[in-house]
């Protein structure tokens, strides 16, 4: 199964590159950017594929055995189209390959001066010939610099200004994931592309990174009751763990500040105090949702209210 | 949760096949995106192990002595060496930056290799692998080819449209041309006056007469002409065409293009049977190696490798238990020996 499915993202690639991009390539006389255009084809390959195996098992799932029905709330159409803006190798991978350039001429101009620099694999050189650790060990920092980073984004006012519209969604549902500002999107994105490159990730690497990251968020903002159990809960950032960090209850003025940051890795909230495995999730959104706020409905309204509230209007 | 269960079997898998069989008909792949090779038996095409290299192997390299492969790990920072007969890892030297195309002088003083990511040349000692001097190359240096005294390499500047001279015996850049746009294969021509160099975004080979720094002739080989890999005989070279899915040939005694073959999955890096009759070709998008008949003039079979296959390497036994001198990543021609004897150089694109 595993080689079928990488026989089947492979072909798809290569008919696509050699249909649509490449031909464009040429004409263009751009050729010199032939092997990123290949790379990015894989990535928006990838995401087609991992939208439509999350459509197929967790819209089925969240029939089945939703936490709510959507009954109240707002409907998930803005959701679905931040999901196939983000989701189609748009966003984290325009930054890797936006800063890429910039790290290549700071590490040249490093080398050209004798001085070395430092990656994960340098500092770990068994990671070199582990392929599966070295992805894991990536996978680990990455999700660490993530639970600050979400940490920050609740925490710093103009910040959440901007990281409410992900919380505004008072149905949440699997698509809910990428319902992002677009500006704390770029701030996160940049933040963690920046890191994978001091750390020495691989453009290949990210691509399979970003997967992994994705697909556990879908699953873990999907509105299904999945028995995760003591152990898989404290592994896994699953949908209930996660549910409460979108709990009105955890929200800004609620009863605590909040809980349950971790991106994949529960560890992390355990570590630093944040972890919440006992409350039952109650309904998602923003507490001031409540005494009738407004976060805007639809995509537009929601990006021009978030860069006004950013500014300290409105 | 199946994108991570391939992720990691992906990543597992060369673990689990690390080790392989001494056998002399061997061939190698690059695996440019999976950070592995593929090792295939010649005669049957079957896998016969993945080996872990590190990150984006794009090109690999004989050692001189013929024992050994040098695969360039660009991102991973190092050279890593295999045995040419098994495909065993031997050993690694790290902190070789961003090593992309590699290759020895014809004197075999010197490893030049392009650092294609971080637009330098360095210069490195042959005998122990120690830098000699460092260049900035800007932009994007690509390929490698020597002139036949070893006195200069050549290195084409992809995203300046470039030929560059490096001086060896004074280690000085010595000049630079405009060769066209996005540069990317460069071999030395039989009789050393001419360089040949694949011009992918003007679709021909430019002929560059080297001494006077001109483009004397042009030939369109086809859409997107990117590597060349001369066929041994002192003659003809091939090119692939990266965009047109096909490989030409040019006999270099008439600068002229004589035949052309159908090479499906964008044809790349390129490398001669021991016999001489049979072309591998790493198709490049298609995750599969294809294997051109020259005989039958068309593709008698494809094989699967990993993603981005890009360097190829397809082992010559040695005659007589002696190993034929193995200089340059499919570049200079000059020092080929005839196709049709044993213990030729290795090559890759």
């Amino acid at each position: 199964m595993p080689d079928a499915l990488a026989t089947l993202v492979g072909t798809l690639q290569a008919w696509l590159f050699e249909h649509a991009v490449l031909p464009v390539l040429a004409w263009a006389g751009a050729l010199q950017y032939t092997e990123d255009a290949f790379n990015g084809t894989e990535e928006f390959v990838l995401g087609v594929l991992e939208l439509a195996l999350m459509m197929a098992v967790l819209i089925p799932l969240e029939r089945w055995r939703p936490y709510e029905r959507p009954a109240a709330g707002e409907g998930v159409h803005a959701d679905v189209v931040y999901t196939l803006l983000h989701r189609l190798g748009l966003f984290p991978l325009f930054f890797f390959f936006a800063f890429r350039p910039l790290f290549d001429a700071a590490q040249a101009w490093l080398h050209l001066r004798g001085i070395p620099t430092v990656g994960l694999e340098a500092l770990l050189p068994p990671l070199a010939e582990h392929p599966l650790l070295a992805f894991l060990a990536y996978l680990v920092l990455l999700d660490f610099a993530q639970y600050w980073v979400h940490r920050a984004q609740h925490r710093i006012g103009w910040w959440w200004a901007l990281h409410a519209v992900h919380h505004s969604q008072r149905r949440m549902t699997f698509w809910t994931d990428n319902r992002n500002h677009l500006l704390d999107s770029t701030i996160t994105d940049a933040i963690l592309a920046t890191l994978a490159l001091a750390v020495g990730v691989a453009p290949a690497q990210f691509a399979l990174l970003v997967v992994a990251s994705r697909v556990v968020e879908s699953l873990s903002h999907a509105n299904v009751r999945l028995p995760f159990g003591w152990l898989g809960e404290r592994v896994l950032v699953g949908p209930r763990f996660h549910r409460v960090h979108h709990a009105i209850a955890a929200s800004p003025r609620g009863d605590y500040r909040g809980a349950n940051y971790a991106v994949l890795f529960p560890v992390w909230d355990v570590l630093f105090g944040t972890a919440d495995f006992r409350r039952d999730p109650g309904p998602t959104g923003i507490d001031d949702q409540l005494a009738g706020r407004d976060y805007g409905h639809g995509f537009w309204a929601q990006q021009w209210l978030g860069l006004r509230r950013m500014a300290g209007r409105g | 949760m199946t994108t991570i269960v391939r992720a990691a079997w992906a990543l597992l898998l060369p673990l689990l096949c690390a080790a392989a069989p001494v056998r002399a008909d061997l061939v190698v792949v690059l695996n440019s995106r999976d950070a592995s090779v593929t090792l295939l038996d010649r005669a049957t095409g079957a896998q016969r192990g993945v080996v872990p290299v590190g990150k984006e192997p794009h090109h690999l390299i004989a050692t001189p002595d013929g024992r050994e492969l040098i695969v360039a790990s660009a991102m991973g920072n190092e050279l890593v060496f295999l045995d040419a007969a098994s495909g065993r890892v031997t050993r690694r030297i790290a902190n070789v930056p961003d090593p992309y195309h590699l290759a020895f002088s014809p004197d075999r003083r010197w490893l030049v290799v392009a650092a294609n990511r971080l637009d330098r040349v360095d210069v490195y000692h042959a005998a122990d692998y120690t830098l000699a001097k460092r260049f900035e190359a800007r932009s994007i240096p690509s390929h490698i080819a020597f002139s036949k005294d070893s006195r200069y390499a050549f290195v084409t500047l992809q995203g300046s449209h470039e030929l560059a001279a490096f001086d060896l015996g004074s280690l000085q850049r010595a000049w630079t041309m405009n060769v066209g746009r996005t540069p990317a294969g460069v071999v030395t021509s039989s009789d050393g006056r001419h360089l040949l160099v694949g011009v992918m975004d003007d679709h021909h080979v430019a002929v560059v007469d080297w001494q006077k720094r001109e483009v004397v002739r042009k030939l369109p080989t086809g859409k997107g002409a990117h590597n060349l890999a001369p066929r041994g005989d002192g003659r003809h070279l091939y090119v692939s065409n990266r965009v047109e899915n096909s490989v030409s040939v040019i006999d270099e005694s008439t600068m002229s293009i004589v035949r052309k073959f159908d090479v499906p999955g964008g044809p790349d890096c390129m490398d001669l049977s021991p016999d001489g009759r049979e072309l591998w070709i790493t198709s490049r998008w298609a995750m599969k190696v294809s294997v051109l008949d020259l005989d039958a003039g068309r593709v008698v079979r494809q094989h699967p490798v990993g993603r981005s296959p890009h360097g190829i390497y397809v082992h010559k036994p040695a005659v007589g238990g002696a190993h034929a001198p193995q200089l340059v990543a499919a570049q200079s021609a000059g020092a080929a020996a005839p196709a049709r004897t044993a213990g030729r150089r290795s090559r890759s694109g």
